[in-house]
């Protein structure tokens, strides 16, 4: 017998997918029965509780949680989210029910021990109740009680080898696409780097000093797997510089029909014989490919790495090998003066350990950021605000076409003093000898 | 509850403490196929929805079933995961971005018979543990935010809307028919936790009406300075009021400068900013974060406003259906939604999909705004 | 207490609120660093003179045990 009755709630038991409800009932059912006679730190009925507070939430169309101060465990400003319960006397389970954000393996690749364990540890000490995973890409553990947060950080630590992830005007948890692990397309090891870069800026990730949050995110290719463009306020996104390597064989067999084109993506409608030159030659953003029915050929100057062709036909087409990335800097999400995407900073970088030219250029950034941005400022706006021409000299990079999507509409520009004859005195004298007042 | 201690003493905090260490390296979790191949992948393919088969150089292949999930997940359902993957992958498993879950073997016969499994594995309720899909030209999983489950200001649930419109669209979930990848998120609030903001379909909670003042507790619960200084937009600033008679320090809002963002309730707690008849979710489409053919683009805002309607927010489902039906009609095969509107025009996609086109969709939020109104003599009738 | 930290707790303490943004701390200090101020306030976090406050969002330093939203949340 459920503890709460929640109408609304099982209404969502019903259709195909994965329903939330029911995984929460399961839980509930489990803490309740115990089979493992753990000795639950919190109380066990907070599954229940949860769902009491979410089937009133449903009821009134508003939430029940108030937000709480507390950041962390000794020492560290970030990877605890302080929640309440507005009504704690009827879900007095939930009353408190914070957050731990557990930093993820990076790809998120795990075997059984590691999640049992976790398992285990959030059975005893928290909810049972998880993210699998959060937006920024953490393990979420969701609902626990604050004496626990030492007990739990001490087993991870200890036990798991683990640590927490970032929150507040941190160094988020970096995340990253998996790359060479198991995908063809990936330009450079983003797991490596992503852990790489977690590791060196660990200070940077557990002790706020930033103006606001700043997001590390790692995409093997221009397809955005993670979202890097969107989300980071630093992004490397694979690229490269030299041809496409082409397989012409394996390119007459798409045209043969021997291959499914697209990897088989397309495959659920009859979209008719899969024709190379309206699919690829003609949809080519740079249209710098050609195709005369026995052989492919791009001109691969003029390509602008899209990956269209090669996604169409990765059997036949392959990134080049002189591989690294792009760097992006300053995007975010709308609040306040609108969404921004990443803006390309350096076209292309070497991603090869021990990664010093990425870590110099993140390190040069954040020194000015801490130093020039205001709080609450995120490093795209401080750029809004100081010009992408300061970002390029501190930076230390000189300024190219390819930094614009085109060049100023106005021309209300700012000279360097230097940079005209005689600066910016004037002869005032000469001046009255050629012209009367 | 008995109390049973880790080994932490709360006495002597940093006694034995461990601490900035990291993550776990991800090497110690591959597979042995990925461990083997790694950097050497040659190809891959999508064998049916849902299963896939990487090659590389070596010959050897690794089989992925990507089966849906629900991002709030218990550890019943995470220790099925595990026997899972211990039955068919010698204990790997992984999980993507979009919140899918990946069981990797190396022989083709494991993952089909795993796939088979899988299919029949049903919740109490009757929906499906692990749905297998979320590959190619399809809809993938939707990502989201924590909404009524977790958080102090959302504007609607995230994990309800979310299971509602993958019933919707389930049968996309599990085929590959559409033009192009179609991409849902959803995040609670405006602030967009989630970053929802390059999505082809974007849904964002929208509160309408500024907070309330709760002036008898502001003073005593809140740090007047602090909560001023948490609005971006300057609309909070300290005011003497009177209350029962005395006057109390609190503040003011400038109801015409709040853009209910709800930043001002975490610093105040007598500032809430929820409100059941004012709050909903706004639909934003057209976004994306591929460079495929077509650059990154953002999301623009087509409905300003759906009310809540829980539990299963029919009028949201309705309209994401309608997008994607419109979508699948009248769109080439690979334009992503976002493609397809820049070819027919904006006009024709209001007409097409049937969606009103409200004042509120004519942007006047600062400077960017005029970039989005028309300047040119070419549209269509 | 040291000197640095002396100045750190006057600053706090001349206030009308008790959390500051990280940047606030850079005028007590001037001519020196954000990473040089930053070790300053790590070690009086260690020595549980400072607290962090976190929104979630952005974190704030304050006086451990100072404020009204803690002791509203009936953890103080």
């Amino acid at each position: 017998m459920a503890k709460h009755p929640t109408p609304k709630l099982d209404e969502l038991e019903s259709g195909p997918w994965p329903s939330f409800v029911s995984d929460v009932k399961q839980e509930a059912a489990n803490r309740l029965e115990n089979p493992g006679k753990i000795e639950h730190q919190i109380p066990p009925d907070c599954p229940e509780d949860l769902l009491g507070v979410l089937e009133l939430s449903y009821k009134d169309g508003e939430t029940h949680w108030k937000h709480g101060g507390i950041v962390g465990v000794f020492g560290y400003g970030g990877g605890v989210i302080g929640r309440y319960c507005d009504q704690p006397e009827q879900f007095p389970a939930v009353a408190q029910f914070h957050t731990v954000r557990v930093n993820q393996p990076a790809a998120k690749y795990y075997n059984t021990k590691y999640l049992r364990a976790l398992c285990d540890l959030w059975d005893k000490r928290g909810s049972g109740l998880t993210n699998m995973h959060g937006s920024t890409g953490d393990i979420v553990l969701l609902g626990t009680q604050t004496p626990q947060l030492e007990e739990i950080f001490f087993e991870l630590t200890h036990e798991m080898d683990s640590d927490l992830g970032g929150s507040g005007s941190n160094l988020r948890t970096p995340e990253c696409c998996l790359g060479t692990s198991r995908c063809e397309f990936s330009c450079f090891d983003t797991q490596d780097i992503c852990r790489e870069l977690t590791m060196a800026y660990q200070d940077e990730l557990h002790r706020p000093a930033f103006p606001y949050k700043f997001k590390f995110k790692f995409d093997g290719c221009p397809n955005g797997c993670v979202a890097a463009i969107a989300r980071a306020d630093f992004s490397l996104i694979g690229t490269w510089k030299d041809d496409i390597r082409i397989d012409q064989s394996a390119v007459a067999a798409y045209v043969g029909g021997e291959f499914p084109p697209n990897a088989g993506a397309h495959s659920g409608r009859d979209w008719g014989k899969f024709d190379l030159q309206k699919e690829v030659v003609e949809r080519c953003p740079s249209r710098c490919m050609a195709y005369d029915g026995a052989k492919l050929r791009i001109d691969n100057r003029e390509c602008t790495r899209c990956m269209h062709c090669i996604n169409v036909m990765p059997r036949a087409l392959r990134i080049g090998l002189e591989s690294g990335a792009s760097v992006f800097v300053g995007a975010k999400a709308p609040v306040l003066d609108g969404a921004q995407m990443g803006s390309l900073l350096l076209p292309f970088v070497e991603v090869k350990p021990p990664y010093t030219e990425v870590k110099e250029i993140i390190e040069k950034i954040w020194d000015w950021w801490m130093e020039e941005g205001k709080n609450r400022e995120r490093l795209g706006e401080t750029i809004r605000r100081l010009s992408f021409q300061r970002l390029l000299d501190v930076v230390g990079l000189s300024p190219q076409a390819v930094h614009v999507r085109e060049p100023r509409h106005n021309p209300y520009m700012f000279f360097k003093e230097e940079e005209v004859p005689g600066g910016f005195e004037r002869d005032l004298q000469a001046h009255r000898a050629r012209h009367k007042r | 509850m008995v109390f049973s201690s880790s080994g932490y003493n709360p006495e002597k905090p940093m006694e034995n403490r461990i601490s900035d260490i990291g993550p776990r390296d991800f090497e110690e979790f591959y597979p042995p196929v990925i461990a083997r191949n790694k950097g050497k992948w040659l190809y891959h393919e999508i064998l049916e929805p849902g299963l896939l088969v990487h090659v590389a150089e070596s010959g050897e292949k690794v089989y992925t079933l990507r089966c849906g999930a629900s991002r709030l997940m218990s550890v019943t359902h995470i220790r099925e995961i595990c026997d899972i993957a211990d039955k068919y992958c010698d204990g790997h498993v992984r999980f993507t971005t979009r919140n899918n879950i990946e069981f990797m073997t190396d022989s083709e016969e494991k993952a089909k018979a795993m796939k088979a499994d899988l299919a029949g594995r049903k919740f109490s309720g009757g929906s499906s543990k692990f749905p297998a899909g979320g590959t190619g030209a399809g809809i993938s999983n939707i990502v989201h935010t924590q909404g009524w489950v977790h958080c102090h200001t959302p504007a609607t649930d995230a994990s309800g809307p979310v299971k509602a419109i993958m019933d919707e669209v389930f049968a996309e979930f599990g085929q590959m028919r559409l033009p192009a990848h179609l991409r849902i998120s959803l995040a609670c609030c405006i602030n967009m936790c989630g970053a929802v903001h390059c999505s082809d379909i974007g849904l964002v909670g929208v509160h309408r009406k500024p907070p309330a003042v709760d002036h008898e507790w502001t003073g005593q619960l809140c740090e007047i300075p602090l909560a001023v200084a948490a609005c971006p937009t300057g609309a909070v600033r300290p005011a003497k009021v009177e209350v029962n008679g005395g006057q109390v320090k609190s503040v003011a809002i400038n109801k015409d400068r709040c853009m209910y963002c709800g930043n001002c309730f975490t610093m105040c707690p007598a500032l809430p900013i929820s409100d059941g008849v004012g709050d909903g979710i706004a639909v934003m489409v057209g976004g994306k974060v591929s460079n495929r053919i077509g650059t990154p683009q953002f999301s623009k805002v087509v409905v300003a406003y759906i009310p809540n309607e829980p539990p299963r927010w029919p009028t949201v489902t309705a309209t994401v259906k309608k997008i994607v039906d419109a979508y699948a009609a009248h769109a080439k095969k690979y334009e992503r939604i976002g493609e397809w509107i820049a070819r027919i025009g904006w006009e024709r996609f209001f007409s097409l999909t049937g969606l009103e086109f409200t004042h509120h969709l004519i942007d006047d939020f600062r400077e960017p705004a005029y970039y989005t109104w028309r300047q040119t003599t070419q549209f269509k009738f | 207490m040291t000197e640095d930290q002396q100045k750190v707790v006057d600053f706090i303490t001349g206030r009308s609120k008790t959390k500051f943004y990280f940047n606030d701390f850079l005028e007590v200090f001037p001519g020196r660093g954000p990473r040089e101020v930053k070790k300053v306030l790590t070690g009086m976090v260690q020595e549980e003179i400072l607290e962090f406050w976190s929104s979630g969002s952005t974190t704030m330093y304050g006086l451990k045990g100072a404020g009204k939203q803690g002791a509203a949340e009936g953890e103080v």
